[in-house]
């Protein structure tokens, strides 16, 4: 037996790293979670002063034009990594499973952003089947991404979780998260997995098997998810053509729109703010139930560029458009549910008077209702870094934003559409064979579909008075 | 107070009970003792008289019902700006009710508020202040001298809209103390301006953005303070009634952008005095009720030398009904993106196919036009655009003239005015050929069609007659009552009377 003996001389040090840095990885799935990344990583991107090339603008001792930058503090850390060399390298990883759209990065403006491990690519896509991305074309590749997002953990002291960004409706965005999900889970248990989820649109369809995808992968991935936001096309397009002045609005004028929600959404923990919101404290505000976490999106105020500096909307201008059905990220109508959460998460010129005032101004509107059992109504963010935006974009300039993550019973509503759709299709087993030939079972359909029977009974239950 | 009041008091902006109005007269209004202000409230209405009291003229007011006498105790005259800087950046006291947090309710809900300490504590640091918002805070003036460069001088951003600032000279003394100041939102302050340009201090010499919408300031006194913002790159002058009435010569060079949206008084003999600012890259001139726009000094087919930087061009929500407007666009050198929507010519219903061509007319007439309302035109929407419109225009082109043989090609001047591009796309795409022009004429059926008929049986009449087959046939309908709608007949056992056919309406056929 040896002892070790410790010198009276010697002391255990032990190596405090100053601030635990609580890291965030975002990964981006399929053709709408890549581009969608590169509105949001652009947009962080000019908020933090960080050029095309990872170099920080403090850095290089240019004028600063944005005179925000002494605010800087390691905050962003949280989203970039630093290397030696002073880049700044976004924790995030790109995966699809044909290059095309991958390519687009590789390419474009921001392609010495990334390292060239980050954006993961195969050579044979999903064709819109969530068979293939979860099972044949998908499993090839699995390896390949854990493996990448391992060596991206191990850059990290204190990683918080996941923040996954995909699309219920196409192949890869469906399938294969439906497939990394659980490997992740198995990999790192206790880690939070958020996920922003471009919900299919009620009326405008990309794919005709849509209804097929989303609902199987939602059954798969709810065990594994801890809150998807979803955001749905209809309501983004209403948005940009009515609102923005948009008259055709492409993926482009949509995808910087998400933007600049999830730059909302993740500004308290991106910038030092008086509240900064872990992930954790999103799923402890908003979901009641493990299963009950899909909160509906808001943002205000949503102004066209033309008309900047013509309107200037007030604290409370802005917390009561969050109320209006066209400012809504998802199309559902909250006032035939009743509120569960709600968390609003202001950014910019906000004081707590003016926060207070407006909550006050709510209260006065019959169409706000709570569930009985809510012990809480809101839950209130501020960040006072003003919301940027992409110079020549469609929205104007804004002094103060909000986004309010509200966890209503009325997004039921989109479930029962999308269940709907999908029975129509299932009845006549139609596109079946396209799913069976890559190795799936009926069965797993008709289990899906048991699931999400399961979770609209679920929502009505948490409606229903006590 | 003296009788007839402190002069100094004349002229400033006041606010009473949320409502603004601009001190007109001090004094005493006999028969009622004590002193009254006399104001001019921004409402009209808001009043009950127009100056004048029983027969005697105080003041004068632009409405019968503009005045009111007040008790000057009524009156808020606003602070100065450091207070309310202070006022909304920095807690009075500390936390209310023994140190708790404040709690809201609502309905039952009580609302949590975290954190507002740390908040309040951050923005109290005012040194540190960069971009604040003192809107509808009633600030008068600048308060003592040296006060506000003492207290917070490194403020780039202001936004100072719907105060109780009265004269531009109280702006410059609070903007003298700010020697970063870059952007200054001065919206809707009635503001009174200086007759002569102020002395040149290096007051603005940062200043970038400077928004005067709601002012009331006038183009000559926008020219005569401009000399103070050399480095000026946006100037935002909306509802002001702005009537362009002279050219700037030294000044507003560095401006890129000018918004003068909602200001009715433009019209396009105007635009020439603003066409040579050298930097000039965007223009807004939405709501302004322009029609027609003219470049007199490029012929067609030229590029005018006005507007020479000029990017991007809004006309929203104006009256532009003719195609010439579009056409003389094309004469801008630089013109990349355009937003049009509704006006009388692009009214038509954003799906409808109306829209659809409309759209591609645009993105044809305009060669450089990369982006129109807000959508990219990429590169095959140009492509398809043109061919359609050169074969669109084909047969009207062959009537006025035109000709595949280069020789013999001879438009006339009229046809060369109404589709200036032609020649080009002729050029590009190669002159369109005889056999694309799609002449289409109405023949008369030889059998009546009665009310009674079928969508069914008009097809099969039209098949024989036509000799397609039924399965291609669609039907549509226009009536003279209704023109530019155009009714579809899609179930084929609904007869037209069903579908209110009636007779002088005109039947469609395509196959």
């Amino acid at each position: 037996m040896t002892l070790l003996m410790l010198s009276k001389n010697t002391c255990l040090v032990l190596t405090y790293n100053g601030l635990f840095q609580r890291e965030c990885l975002s990964i981006h799935i399929g053709q709408a979670g890549i581009q969608i990344g590169d509105a949001c990583w652009e947009l962080y991107c000019l908020e933090h002063g960080i050029q095309p090339d990872g170099i920080l603008l403090d850095s290089k001792q240019h004028q600063l034009e944005n005179a925000n930058m002494e605010h800087m503090s390691t905050s962003f850390n949280t989203f970039f990594c630093e290397t030696r060399a002073g880049n700044h390298v976004p924790r995030a990883l790109f995966m699809d499973l044909e290059p095309t759209v991958i390519d687009g990065i590789r390419t474009g403006k921001y392609r010495s952003l990334f390292h060239p491990e980050q954006l993961v690519s195969g050579k044979e896509d999903a064709a819109n089947n969530y068979a293939r991305g979860r099972y044949s074309v998908g499993s090839e590749i699995i390896d390949l991404v854990l493996e990448r997002i391992r060596k991206l953990a191990e850059q990290c002291s204190g990683l918080q979780g996941f923040l996954i960004f995909r699309s219920f409706g196409g192949g890869t965005g469906s399938g294969f998260t439906s497939l990394l999900m659980e490997q992740l889970s198995a990999e790192y248990s206790r880690k939070t997995k958020l996920e922003f989820a471009v919900y299919p649109a009620p009326r405008i369809s990309t794919a005709v098997v849509e209804p097929y995808n989303s609902i199987l992968t939602t059954h798969s991935t709810i065990e594994h998810l801890d809150c998807a936001f979803m955001v749905d096309n209809e309501a983004l397009y209403d948005i940009c053509h009515h609102k923005l002045g948009v008259e055709r609005p492409s993926y482009a004028n949509i995808n910087r729109l998400i933007g600049q929600v999830v730059s909302s959404i993740t500004a308290s923990l991106r910038f030092e703010g008086p509240l900064n919101v872990d992930l954790i404290e999103f799923q402890t505000n908003l979901v009641p139930y493990p299963r009950i976490h899909f909160p509906m999106t808001t943002f205000a105020p949503i102004i066209s560029a033309e008309k900047t500096y013509h309107v200037q909307p007030s604290v409370s201008d802005i917390t009561a458009a969050c109320f209006e059905l066209s400012n809504q990220l998802v199309k559902c109508n909250p006032q035939l549910g009743k509120y569960m959460a709600c968390c609003l998460l202001y950014r910019g010129d906000v004081i707590p008077k003016d926060v207070n005032a407006a909550i006050a101004a709510v209260k006065s509107r019959n169409s706000v209702q709570f569930v009985d059992w809510c012990p809480t109504g809101f839950k209130v963010g501020v960040n006072n870094h003003p919301p940027e935006v992409m110079p020549g974009g469609d929205l104007a300039k804004l002094r103060r934003a909000v986004c309010m993550l509200s966890n209503t019973t009325a997004i039921v509503e989109a479930w029962a559409r999308l269940d709907h759709k999908f029975d129509l299709m299932y009845a006549k087993r139609a596109f079946l064979h396209w799913y069976i030939q890559e190795g799936m079972e009926q069965g797993e359909f008709s289990e899906a579909r048991e699931d999400l029977a399961a979770l609209e009974k679920d929502y009505e239950e948490v409606g229903h008075s006590s | 107070m003296s009788d007839t009041g402190t002069s100094d008091v004349i002229g400033r902006r006041v606010e009473v009970n949320g409502e603004l109005a601009t001190v007109r007269f001090s004094g005493i209004v006999p028969p009622v003792a004590g002193l009254w202000l006399g104001v001019e409230w921004d409402n009209p209405e808001r009043g009950k008289h127009d100056g004048s009291h029983e027969g005697t003229v105080y003041f004068k007011c632009r409405h019968p019902t503009g005045g009111s006498f007040i008790r000057p105790n009524k009156v808020n005259f606003g602070i100065d700006f450091l207070t309310a800087v202070k006022n909304r950046y920095i807690l009075e006291d500390g936390p209310e009710e023994d140190g708790k947090e404040q709690v809201v309710v609502i309905g039952n809900k009580p609302v949590e508020t975290i954190g507002f300490d740390s908040v309040i504590k951050q923005q109290s640091e005012l040194s540190k202040l960069q971009d604040i918002s003192l809107r509808s805070c009633a600030v008068s003036g600048a308060g003592d001298k040296g006060g506000i460069a003492k207290a917070c001088p490194n403020i780039r951003k202001i936004d100072l809209s719907k105060n109780l600032l009265s004269s531009w000279e109280e702006v410059i003394c609070i903007a003298d103390q700010l020697q970063h100041l870059e952007v200054l939102n001065l919206s809707e302050n009635k503001l009174k301006f200086p007759s002569v340009s102020p002395p040149l201090t290096g007051t603005f010499s940062s200043l970038k953005v400077l928004v005067l919408n709601r002012t009331g300031i006038t183009w000559a006194e926008v020219l005569q303070c401009a000399s103070a913002w050399p480095v000026l790159e946006e100037l935002y002058l909306e509802s002001d009634n702005i009537c362009i009435s002279e050219r700037p010569t030294d000044v507003l060079q560095m401006v890129k952008l000018l918004d003068l949206s909602s200001n009715q008084s433009i019209d396009e003999n105007q635009l020439f005095l603003i066409a040579y600012l050298p930097r000039l890259e965007q223009l807004i001139l939405s709501n302004t009720g322009i029609s027609s726009i003219h470049f007199p000094d490029a012929e067609i087919g030229c590029k005018t030398s006005m507007f020479p930087s000029l990017q991007y061009l809004v006309v929203n929500d104006n009256r532009i009904s003719q195609w010439s407007f579009i056409n003389e666009l094309e004469k801008l050198q630089r013109l990349q993106a355009l937003s049009c929507l509704r006006n009388p010519l692009t009214a038509a219903s954003p799906d409808s196919k109306e829209a659809q061509t409309t759209r591609q007319l645009i993105i044809a007439k305009i060669g450089q036009l990369k982006t129109l309302n807000k959508c990219e035109v990429l590169p095959e929407e140009r492509r398809g655009a043109e061919l359609d419109y050169r074969k669109a225009f084909g047969s009207d082109w062959k009537k006025a003239g035109g000709h595949q043989d280069p020789d013999k090609n001879r438009p006339s001047e009229d046809f060369l005015a109404a589709h200036p591009r032609f020649q080009l796309l002729c050029l590009k795409y190669g002159a369109p050929e005889d056999a694309e022009f799609q002449i289409q004429q109405p023949f008369m059926l030889k059998n009546q069609l009665l009310n009674s008929m079928t969508v069914q049986k008009v097809k099969g009449l039209l098949s024989r007659l036509l000799k397609v087959p039924v399965s291609e046939l669609q039907l549509s309908y226009e009536s003279p009552k209704m023109p530019g709608r155009e009714i579809i007949l899609e179930n084929d056992l609904q007869s037209l009377q069903f579908y209110s056919v009636e007779s002088g309406d005109c039947l469609l056929v395509r196959w």
